[in-house]
């Protein structure tokens, strides 16, 4: 065991390189800056490059032609950063080109993004929502793994508490299945023999190899999700099975959410909490099922109201279900204001079940 | 209300889409009701280039997706197995011979064979062709004057092809003797057209 | 020596020699001349494209290839030669593509001196969305988006990327071609040959740019595509190498 004190950022690029990332982009923003500062000065000792881009435009299409060679690749940003990644993004998925997205964002808002996606056509990102530092590390070596065993672009939804909480942490490389041989990649091999490759999201090969086109590719890949929909949602269920009250969250915000759980439980309050691990795909037949007989669906998530969508669509009962969370950024815009505080959750809860306050301010 | 359906193709180039934009503004002029699809790929020349329109005496109720088409105009074979199967029985079919020679396999189809690309040549203006196709078309029939396709050709041709313009109305008038007059018209109404 | 019909030639690195372009269209020329050298090389490279007319070049071609978005290739190329660093790469773009689009991505790759070889047909034009006004298009030009021609009261003036690429520090190696002779052609040839050498030297980031002719988006006759591109685009821009290292 070698526990080092670790700022998260340092620990997900640790665990970035323990899973085999051998290339990163990224362009500086708050809070995501430290990840490619890490990133900077770790690879190049694994034989890798990182890449100071000069735009996140550039960042991931560098990335794009990273992954094209077959490397284990990654790039990232915040939420502001990842808009401009967009189509990049697309033009991953479908090129059915493996990489990991980090989005190591200023709060909740980027929840619509990371699981909507703002590119163009039928693709999804597989999305983990680590809640804190240990779980990022897990899930950074996760998205390798997901990536390379589905052949897609996939997401971390970290945030400014993940990425600058220092824990102190031992990073332990996580044995994965072994995942197909990419027999698509790009080097040079193959030119001339008259059976070169290509990589296009057009899809229609070359002349010696066709290839199905743009409607049989989109339409295998858009069945690849469906596939992915059905095998990788994962959650987390904590006292739920007999509640009358599911608070929902994601996220940083879940610590918080169960801390709350436990404090209200002891009040004789039969509340439980429920959190997607994978914001796509969205555990709904989980969140049903953990939803069934509740009276209340309590939605705690710091923005307008993204996460409550998904939690609309799959609750056993959509008329308990109510936003308690709200838009809340700090002073300066770059990381979660005051809603991320157990007291404010708690009297918000209380209030929403008509119990008597208990301390708090709003 | 009578609904008459053009299915246009052509390969890049050829002066497909001028020439259903040409007989839409020309069904405009004269009063009826139009609705225009033009289906063609991502090249300058030499892809798939296709139209679909359909004219209506009245208010349309039309697909823009045509499946069962009163008539075709085909400049090219290259692409006709994309028009073929949405013509339907009986259809009128104007093809230019000088680049189409296939048989016409749709039922009881009355074909009008113009060797436009061959004629436009010898008028000394091959970029007319597909307008001389034009005038043929209308002759045959009579889905709007000639003199009105003469008119919607003179507001299409952009200014920098001016010098097409005398040269493009001569063929749509060679195009339109070439053929016998309304051997097949189109809307119950008309008997002769000048 | 064995005699051919020159309609039944196929270049060895073209798996169909069957394109799309309109008559008179200079980019099969050039890629030619690229192929060429590439098969006199005896290089295996990895060739990236962005959108165009070209872009179906790419599809013929028996070369390992990516496809890449709008303007994008210098940082697709970037990523691939960076975990590559001893295979051939190549990209391929118009000047829509590189100097309207991308103009950030070529400028910043030749900076940081990225060890590929950027090629730029070069034809003033976006000609696969119809012909339309690009960051070279000359004044006086008549696109569908400069009716009456390029007026650099209206739409500016166009960017000679060659100079801009020949005074960034990281550029090894920066020329401008032309396929519109035979003279031409062969000079532009050496040009691309310099280029992919310096590259197996690890001389730093090497620019071919190749003036083209599209007599359909400059609404002249096919056959006056060459002298239009000689009194239009050579005039305005020039051929020759801008930048080579000594030697």
């Amino acid at each position: 065991m070698t526990t080092r004190l670790m700022q998260g950022s340092e620990a997900v690029a640790e665990a970035a390189l323990a899973a085999g990332c051998r290339f990163f982009s990224g362009y500086p923003m708050t809070p995501f800056t430290e990840l490619l500062e890490n990133m900077g000065r770790k690879l190049p000792g694994a034989g890798g490059v990182c890449m100071n881009a000069a735009s996140e435009i550039e960042a991931v299409n560098m990335t794009i032609g990273a992954a094209a060679t077959g490397a284990r690749v990654a790039t990232g940003s915040c939420g502001q950063g990842l808009a401009l990644m967009q189509e990049g993004i697309a033009e991953l998925a479908l090129n059915e080109l493996p990489a990991v997205i980090f989005n190591m964002a200023r709060g909740q808002q980027d929840y619509f993004q990371a699981t909507r996606g703002g590119g163009w056509g039928d693709y999804r990102t597989i999305t983990l929502a680590p809640r804190d530092v240990p779980e990022a590390v897990e899930h950074t070596q996760l998205l390798f793994y997901l990536a390379d065993r589905y052949r897609t672009p996939v997401v971390l939804y970290g945030d400014y508490v993940i990425a600058h909480s220092t824990v102190g942490i031992d990073v332990q490389p996580i044995e994965f299945p072994a995942t197909a041989p990419k027999d698509w990649a790009l080097d040079g091999s193959m030119s001339g023999t008259g059976r070169a490759r290509q990589i296009w999201t057009w899809a229609l090969g070359k002349p010696n190899t066709p290839g199905p086109g743009p409607n049989g590719s989109w339409e295998l890949i858009a069945e690849k999700y469906d596939q992915i929909g059905r095998a990788e949602a994962r959650h987390e269920a904590y006292r739920t099975d007999d509640a009358d009250v599911v608070l929902v969250s994601f996220g940083t915000t879940s610590v918080f959410v169960d801390s709350v759980v436990d404090e209200l439980r002891e009040d004789g309050v039969r509340v439980g909490s429920f959190r997607p691990i994978t914001l796509w795909p969205f555990p709904g037949d989980a969140l049903e099922q953990a939803t069934r007989g509740c009276a209340h669906v309590l939605v705690y998530e710091l923005n307008a109201g993204q996460l409550v969508d998904d939690v609309r669509m799959h609750a056993a009962d959509r008329s308990v279900i109510r936003s308690i969370g709200g838009v809340s950024q700090d002073p300066s815009g770059m990381r979660q204001g005051d809603l991320l505080n157990a007291d404010i959750l708690r009297h918000r809860v209380r209030d929403a079940l008509g119990l008597t306050p208990q301390g708090a301010t709003s | 209300m009578t609904q008459r359906e053009v299915l246009f193709t052509g390969v890049g180039g050829q002066g497909v889409q001028i020439a259903s934009k040409a007989l839409a503004m020309a069904a405009l002029a004269e009063g009826r009701d139009v609705l225009l699809l033009p289906s063609y790929g991502g090249f300058m020349r030499g892809g798939k280039t296709n139209a679909g329109l359909t004219l209506g005496d009245g208010p349309l109720r039309a697909l823009p997706v045509i499946t069962s088409a009163w008539s075709a105009f085909v400049m090219d074979q290259a692409f006709w197995e994309t028009v073929r199967p949405n013509l339907a029985a009986g259809a009128v079919v104007v093809v230019n011979s000088s680049l189409f020679s296939l048989e016409v396999e749709v039922p009881r189809a009355q074909v009008f064979a113009v060797p436009a690309s061959d004629m436009a040549t010898a008028l000394g203006s091959p970029m007319s062709a597909a307008f001389l196709m034009l005038g043929a078309f209308a002759a045959v029939t009579g889905v709007v004057g000639v003199e009105s396709v003469v008119g919607a050709m003179r507001q299409l041709v952009p200014a920098y092809r001016e010098q097409h313009v005398a040269a493009n109305a001569r063929a749509i008038e060679a195009g339109a003797a070439s053929v016998p007059t309304l051997a097949a018209p189109a809307w119950p109404d008309v008997a002769v057209r000048s | 020596m064995s005699s051919q019909l020159v309609v039944e030639f196929k270049p060895k690195l073209l798996q169909s020699s069957e394109h799309e372009l309109c008559p008179g269209c200079g980019h099969s020329v050039a890629f030619r001349v690229v192929l060429d050298v590439v098969e006199e090389l005896d290089l295996k490279p990895v060739l990236l494209a962005g959108h165009g007319c070209y872009t179906q070049l790419m599809v013929q071609s028996d070369l390992d290839s990516l496809q890449c978005l709008h303007g994008r290739a210098p940082a697709a190329a970037t990523g691939v030669k960076r975990m590559l660093p001893t295979t051939p790469v190549i990209t391929l773009q118009g000047d829509g593509d590189m100097v309207t689009e991308g103009l950030h991505e070529i400028l910043h790759a030749a900076a940081r001196g990225e060890q590929f070889t950027a090629l730029l047909f070069n034809n003033g034009v976006f000609g696969d969305t119809g012909g339309h006004l690009t960051a070279t298009t000359v004044v006086g030009q008549r696109t569908k988006t400069s009716l009456e021609g390029r007026d650099p009261a209206l739409h500016g003036y166009p960017l000679n990327i060659g100079q801009l690429l020949a005074q960034v520090e990281g550029a090894a190696y920066v020329a401008r071609g032309a396929v519109n002779s035979a003279g031409m052609i062969a000079r532009t040839q050496r040009m691309v040959r310099r280029a992919l050498e310096l590259q197996l030297e690890g001389a730093g980031f090497t620019f071919v740019e190749i003036l083209t002719m599209c007599p359909t988006g400059w609404f002249v006759p096919t056959s006056e595509g060459p002298e239009y591109l000689e009194d239009a685009m050579i005039t305005t821009f020039g051929i020759g190498e801008l930048k080579a290292p000594p030697g």
